[in-house]
């Protein structure tokens, strides 16, 4: 017991805190926001058949939080109709986009080639998005399994980002930022994000601005979205237990600021 | 019963997690793993979707000899590790820097500055007549804090108010920054605390 310090108490705390939260089956009541509302609007507004490209650019170390996002985002598109073509920008995103698109279309029945194709990583982002601006089939000639462009149906009529509905990017980053000065504001493609809550003060301007359509962001923004779609990907539930780390956090703060003050009242009078 | 990998990750968690505690042999373990695997997998995915790809297939199965040009200029780039041939590698540095520059610099221009000035010059009035608080605090914010990064002339009188507001403005993006950052991290770690209490324990549904 000897070796055990203050912070190891913290973080026992923290552990003690979310771990009870998260085996209580309780699920707070979350106001949706109008960011949230926004992209849920877009994606719910489009005509089914419509194509949305998800860029996944991220890398795995953000994966508990980019995951749900990620889900809530791909459900709603599947469910309602549309067509995905996903791609990666930063080669630890590739798998990952793989596997949750392949999840969610299993879920709904769609099938690759018809309703989603994976194209895989593209090294360069700046460059790779640019080149698919001009032509897409150029920038990926293969799908992520090697299989030729031409070979699926559903990229039979995709040549550039005039035919997609709207880039919607993933992201831990900034290389959204770049999707919106190469794919938005030089070729004029609606560009929407799912983003960790670390990236919302760096992307709020563009939102503002118009640059951006929408953004869904972190643990809560795929909380918000989970209740406007009705399916759980463990947004909801986690917003208790992000609720309770906060609180826990914000009683540290000022058991902090008690004991320091304290501690300077005995000082001057001492 | 867990299968094989979710076994390994819940291991590998608790091992990262151990730090907390102190550093130890199992974290060092479990952090060289990590970087030695994203190190791996990233050479695997830039050697197949980059190097042959975009290179080696088509220039010399494709006969795509314009190809010779980039390859050329990327072995140039190994120039660097002997002192002799170093000055080399400043050749593809050279294109690289003035390309990209040549590609960023009007579009950022564009997206960066004029979009954003424009996005902040909206009417102050909205159309009942009510002023546009929001607006007002955009523009307000945005001077004050320009004023405060204004350096040729002493921070004094109008301009030194002026940049006191907008150090403000500066505190208060610094902490929304910092709350969103803190909620982000937060949101990583009760991921991990939900897999290992659901996919790995089955503590909870």
């Amino acid at each position: 017991m000897k070796n055990i310090e203050t912070r190891h108490w913290t973080f026992l705390g923290l552990f003690v805190c979310i771990g009870l939260v998260m085996l209580i089956d309780v699920k707070l009541d979350i106001p949706v926001s109008a960011q949230t509302r926004k992209m849920f609007d877009f994606i719910d507004s489009l005509p089914a058949g419509s194509v949305l490209m998800v860029s996944f650019d991220h890398e795995a170390s953000s994966l508990p939080e980019i995951r749900p996002i990620g889900l809530v985002i791909l459900r709603h598109a599947f469910a309602k109709g549309h067509r995905l073509i996903g791609v990666a920008l930063l080669a630890e995103g590739t798998v990952i986009g793989y596997r949750l698109m392949q999840k969610t279309a299993a879920e709904y029945g769609r099938e690759y080639g018809q309703d989603y194709v994976y194209l895989g990583f593209k090294p360069q982002y700046i460059a790779a998005i640019l080149s698919m601006g001009e032509s897409i089939p150029r920038t990926f000639p293969q799908d992520y399994l090697g299989r030729p462009y031409e070979q699926f149906d559903l990229l039979r009529d995709v040549d550039n980002y005039d035919d997609v509905a709207a880039v919607i990017s993933v992201t831990d980053g900034s290389l959204t930022t770049h999707w919106m000065e190469y794919g938005g504001a030089r070729y004029g493609v609606r560009v929407l994000s799912g983003m960790t809550a670390a990236m919302v003060t760096t992307f709020d301007p563009y939102v503002a601005s118009g640059q951006m359509h929408s953004l869904v962001a972190g643990l809560r923004g795929a909380a918000e979205y989970e209740r406007l779609i009705n399916r759980e990907v463990g947004g909801e539930r986690g917003m208790l237990a992000q609720t309770t780390a906060h609180l826990y956090v914000i009683a540290l703060v000022l058991l902090g600021n008690l004991i320091y003050f304290r501690s300077r009242r005995k000082r001057k009078s001492a | 019963m867990s299968d094989p990998a979710t076994i390994i990750a819940g291991l590998l968690t608790l091992a990262i997690l151990s730090f907390l505690y102190r550093d130890n042999p199992i974290y060092k373990m479990a952090e060289s793993l990590l970087i030695g695997v994203s190190i791996g997998y990233t050479l695997v995915i830039v050697w197949t979707s980059t190097l042959m790809d975009l290179l080696f297939k088509p220039l010399f199965s494709d006969g795509q000899y314009a190809l010779m040009l980039p390859l050329v200029l990327g072995l140039l780039m190994f120039g660097r590790f002997l002192a002799k041939t170093s000055s080399l590698s400043r050749i593809p540095i050279a294109v690289m820097i003035g390309s990209g520059a040549g590609v960023a610099i009007p579009v950022m221009l564009e997206a960066r500055t004029l979009k954003q000035m424009s996005a902040t010059v909206t009417p102050l009035v909205i159309e009942s007549g009510f002023p546009d608080l929001s607006a007002i605090v955009v523009i307000a914010g945005v001077l004050t804090t320009l004023s405060y990064f204004y350096f040729s002339r002493e921070h004094k009188g109008t301009l030194g108010k002026s940049a006191k507001i907008g150090t403000y403005f500066l505190m208060i993006f610094f902490g929304a920054t910092f709350g969103y950052t803190v909620m982000s991290r937060m949101s990583t770690f009760i991921g991990r605390m939900e897999f290992l209490l659901t996919e790995f324990l089955h503590l909870s549904g």
